[in-house]
């Protein structure tokens, strides 16, 4: 504020109205009180942020580390433990930031909280490996190590990025091994389901199998109006054409094929992969 | 990382429990629901909003001898907004506020702008009771004062319930320095130039209490950048005046002076 009006009077010092500290203009201190509660809200905001990507990062180590495996079952113990580092990480970030999603606060920063996606793929994909079958969101819930509330889209945006993982799985296994993940080389359509499904048995159902009972299943649900839903419903469908193609290949040329080979299929141990 | 609970309860012979899906689907086709419900209510809201929007386009018209009478009709506007806003209250109070905040967002910084012009013009004065003679103009209506007005809390922070937020009072403040703004030159043509001296001192403490925030690249930022335009428009109206002596005598310390 200039010391003097527009007439070049001098201004009086803080005259006329009360309002003692007021710094710039008469409204100062209602902007600062409001100064304050954004700053507050941006802090936070800021905290959340930085712990999630903390977060997608460990989740998608331990994701790396599932496609290390090569067979379903019981994880290998260094998987394990890698699994079990790394989650105690995670917890320690979620933990940290609880506070900041107390009440209202957890919709608020949902956006920032993408995270939570990455670690439920990683929470089903390790449960998949280890049972063949798909972790349910109770469950997930309880295998998040903070008490943060996952939604429903968490969940079901997780389970969607899940195909991305089996995918990868299924074609790395494929190379190495020469046939399918899970069931047997011959009777690719074959879904297993009557068979007792132990490892004792030796007959799991083929990972395609599971990738089709899984795909109808997102695709029965109702039509969700989000970008991200339908960018996620493509790649899902872009993973099954993919598996199925593979599936194809190994019942028209398996036989010919030494193992070892490797298919078609570009995307390995790829660090850089983001599904 | 998980208890193996699962694998005991259900059989290996299915991928998935059928019941996941079907929880999904509720929980989706639930979701769908509220939006649809709220979409209507927030509809209704806009229509009386937009009613009130018609109504105070007329302040660029009007002397201020007839605030009085223009002033009542938008004070009933304003109630039928109130209504609206009651229900939409009631309705989103039982869904986290967030969750569903930014569909009604817009047509909340609308309805408290509807408040804050009408407040400045010198209606909903807190003591209508104590039978004020005249309407008195250049009163900023505070978020609380917005709050009580509409009916609803302001800025929650420990609960999880319908209210407004800061952000959406400091939107609805740039709208209320933009409509000034154009009232100043309108003032001045009406013959009321005073009124025009008055909208410049308050933009310009409006302005430098802007000042104080620390905002963030974001949607706020942007918006109330556009508030220096808004204080320049209302200074060539003062400039204009001042250069042709038009300044009526005293009208400057009817308010604080102003910063220009």
């Amino acid at each position: 504020m200039s010391k003097r009006d527009r007439h070049g009077n001098m201004r009086p010092k803080e005259g006329g109205k009360a309002a003692p500290a007021v710094p710039q203009s008469r409204f100062g201190p209602m902007f600062s009180h409001f100064r304050d509660e954004l700053d507050e809200h941006h802090d936070r905001r800021e905290r959340i942020i930085k712990a999630s990507r903390d977060v997608t990062a460990l989740s998608k180590k331990i994701i790396f580390s599932c496609q290390r495996v090569n067979k379903l079952g019981p994880l290998p113990r260094r998987t394990q433990e890698d699994i079990d580092n790394r989650m105690a990480e995670i917890k320690a970030h979620l933990t940290s930031i609880e506070p900041d999603l107390a009440s209202l606060n957890r919709y608020r920063y949902a956006h920032s909280l993408r995270c939570l996606e990455e670690l439920v793929e990683a929470l089903v994909f390790a449960h998949y490996l280890r049972t063949q079958t798909l972790l349910d969101p109770d469950a997930v819930e309880a295998a998040v190590p903070a008490s943060i509330a996952l939604t429903e889209y968490d969940y079901m945006y997780g389970v969607f990025d899940l195909f991305g993982e089996m995918m990868r799985f299924a074609t790395v296994t494929a190379a190495q091994t020469g046939r399918l993940v899970g069931g047997e080389v011959v009777g690719v359509g074959d879904d297993g389901g009557a068979a007792p499904q132990d490892d004792s048995s030796g007959r799991r159902r083929h990972i395609l199998a599971d990738f089709h009972e899984l795909s109808v299943a997102f695709e029965l649900l109702p039509e969700v109006h989000d970008r991200t839903f339908r960018s996620k419903m493509e790649a899902m469908r872009t993973s099954v054409r993919k598996v199925e193609k593979l599936g194809y290949g190994i019942a028209i040329r398996g036989s010919e094929r030494p193992k070892g080979w490797l298919p078609d299929f570009k995307d390995d141990h790829d660090p850089g992969h983001d599904e | 990382m998980d208890s193996d609970t699962k694998m005991t309860e259900a059989p290996n012979t299915r991928l998935l429990d059928p019941k996941i899906f079907d929880h999904l689907k509720n929980k989706i086709d639930e979701d769908q629901q509220v939006r649809d419900a709220l979409s209507q209510v927030i509809q209704r809201l806009d229509r009386a909003i937009s009613h009130v929007q018609g109504l105070l386009s007329r302040v660029h018209a009007t002397q201020r001898s007839q605030y009085p009478a223009f002033l009542a009709q938008v004070e009933a506007g304003i109630q039928d907004e109130i209504t609206v806003i009651g229900e939409l209250n009631e309705m989103a109070s039982q869904h986290p506020y967030y969750k569903y905040n930014q569909k009604w967002s817009r047509s909340i910084q609308n309805s408290i702008f509807t408040v804050l012009l009408c407040g400045w013009l010198g209606g909903l004065s807190p003591n209508s009771s104590a039978e004020s003679t005249e309407p008195q103009q250049g009163r900023l209506v505070t978020i609380e004062e917005v709050g009580s007005i509409l009916k609803v809390p302001v800025n929650l922070k420990d609960r999880d319930s319908f209210h407004i937020t800061i952000e959406e009072y400091l939107f609805a403040l740039v709208d209320l320095t933009q409509e000034l703004s154009r009232l100043a030159p309108n003032a001045v043509t009406l013959g009321d130039p005073a009124l025009s001296i008055q909208i410049a001192s308050f933009v310009g403490d409006i302005f430098a209490g802007f000042q104080v925030l620390n905002l963030k690249n974001d949607a706020l930022r942007k918006r109330v950048d556009g508030v220096k335009y808004h204080v320049q428009r209302v200074e060539e109206v003062v400039y204009d005046l001042t250069l042709r002596g038009m300044v009526p005598q005293g009208s400057e310390d009817a308010d604080k002076p102003s910063s220009s």
